[in-house]
Formats: C-alpha cells, structure tokens, sequence
C-alpha cells in the first residue's frame, strides 16, 4: 500500500498559484461588488417571499379568492427562506468574531 | 424556486382535493333539487358532478431539461381540468303526486345523487387533503433540519 507523503511545498505553490490567479483577474474591489450584489440579491428574494405571504394574508383577510392551504403555505415558504438567511447571516458573524478573536 | 417543488406539487393537490370538495357540497346541498335546468321548457332536476383530475406535467422547460438528460422532472403536481356532469346514471323517480313536477303518474324525478356515495367521496378527499398536508409537513421539517447542518 503506497500511502503518497504530505508534501508541504507541492502544497504551498498550489495555494500561492491559486492566489496569485485570483487577484490577477479580480481587483478587491470587483470582489467586494460582486459578494455586495450577490449578498443584495439573496436578501432581495427573501424580502420578495416576505412581501408575497403579506399580499397573500391581506387578500385573504380582504375576502379575495384565494385558498387558505396556499396563505399558509406562503407563509411557510417565507418562514424557511428566513430561517436561512439567518443561518447564513450567523455564519458570517462567527467568522468575522473568529477573525476578531485572533491575537496578533 | 427548486427547494419548494415539493411544496408547490403539494400545493396543488391540496387545490384539487378542495374543489373536489366544492362539488360534493354542491352534490349534497342539490339531493333534492328539482328544478335545475331547463331542457326544452322542461325542468330537469340537479345532475350529479364529479371531477377529473390529470397530472400536471408542467413548463416546457422542464420537458427540454428531461430531453437533454440534465435533470429528471419529478412531475408538477395535478390539476383538475373537467367536472363532468353524470349522464350513465339515471334519476330516481319517487312517487309524490302533491309536488308541483310530478308527471300524470304522480312520479317525481329527482337527482341521481347518493347520499352514501357522497359521504364516501367526502371521506375520501378530507383523508387525501389530510395526507398532502403531512407530506407539506415533511417537506418542511426536512427543509429545516437541513439549516440545523453544523450547528
């Protein structure tokens, strides 16, 4: 059984080479534009689903026709999307204290 | 969105499973309806109604991804498309010479509803709606177990 060693220089050029081609292409600020618009996006959609459950309840309270089961399950489409951008949010933040919490 | 394809499907057969209830309500509340239609100046009583339902196949988008073999389509729920008035059965003729629709013989026609068929029909799409909410619900719980990953 060949078991291949844990070569740290192979490693290390990798890592470099993959850097260097990052910020060859991409300038931090186009970096920080496209996380921005991406980040924008996500929220833009959970708001969307947020704003559709609260048109869905209003029709319904306002006597429309429109079925219960579908006012719920808007809801609990808004509801789940929420709870993601949460978990997402609480991910960023626990890396951001993670970087905070370093002793340099 | 894809996460709630299972959600929408769902959705859909719990709109099915109620304006299958809407027609046996409409069924039941017509048992003893007379005076439905007129057919050549002749009142004919209430017809019984059903419902056909047939599976929803969805975008053509889905049907192109299915081609090019980039994804399966999982179906896209049902969808009643006709409730059909029932011809084969025929109406029940009841002897009440006092009703102002008896023919000379004194026999009324009435719907060919029945009331026991109904009532299984009632039973059976409150426990298909009841079922479409569990799968909603597993749906839902799977969804939120799945934001539980790494805590």
């Amino acid at each position: 059984m060949a078991i291949n060693p844990v070569s740290l220089s192979v490693a290390n050029t990798q890592i470099i080479e993959e850097t260097n081609k990052l910020s060859a292409n991409v300038t931090p600020f186009e970096a920080q534009q496209s996380f921005a618009n991406t980040l924008k996006d996500a929220i833009a959609s959970v708001n969307n689903q947020q704003v559709q459950s609260d048109a869905m309840t209003n029709k319904l309270i306002n006597g429309e026709d429109v079925d219960l089961h579908e006012v719920m399950i808007t809801a609990q489409k808004a509801s789940v999307t929420l709870n993601a951008t949460m978990e997402v949010r609480n991910k960023a933040i626990e890396a951001y204290q993670e970087i905070m919490r370093m002793t340099i | 969105m894809s996460i709630f394809t299972s959600m929408n499907t769902t959705a859909s057969a719990l709109t099915a499973q109620r304006l299958r209830m809407d027609v046996i309500s409409s069924n039941i509340a017509n048992v003893d309806t007379t005076r439905a239609k007129q057919v050549n100046g002749e009142w004919e009583p209430y017809r019984r109604k059903s419902v056909t339902m047939t599976e929803d196949n969805g975008q053509f988008s889905s049907f192109l991804n299915q081609a090019m073999g980039k994804k399966e389509n999982a179906g896209n729920g049902v969808k009643v498309t006709k409730i059909n008035d029932d011809t084969q059965t025929p109406f029940k003729l009841v002897y009440n010479p006092t009703h102002p629709d008896a023919n000379e013989d004194g026999y009324v026609e009435m719907p060919n509803v029945d009331l026991l068929t109904e009532m299984v029909d009632l039973v059976s799409a409150t426990r298909s709606y009841e079922a479409n909410i569990t799968v909603l619900n597993a749906s839902k719980s799977m969804l939120t177990k799945a934001l539980e990953i790494g805590k």
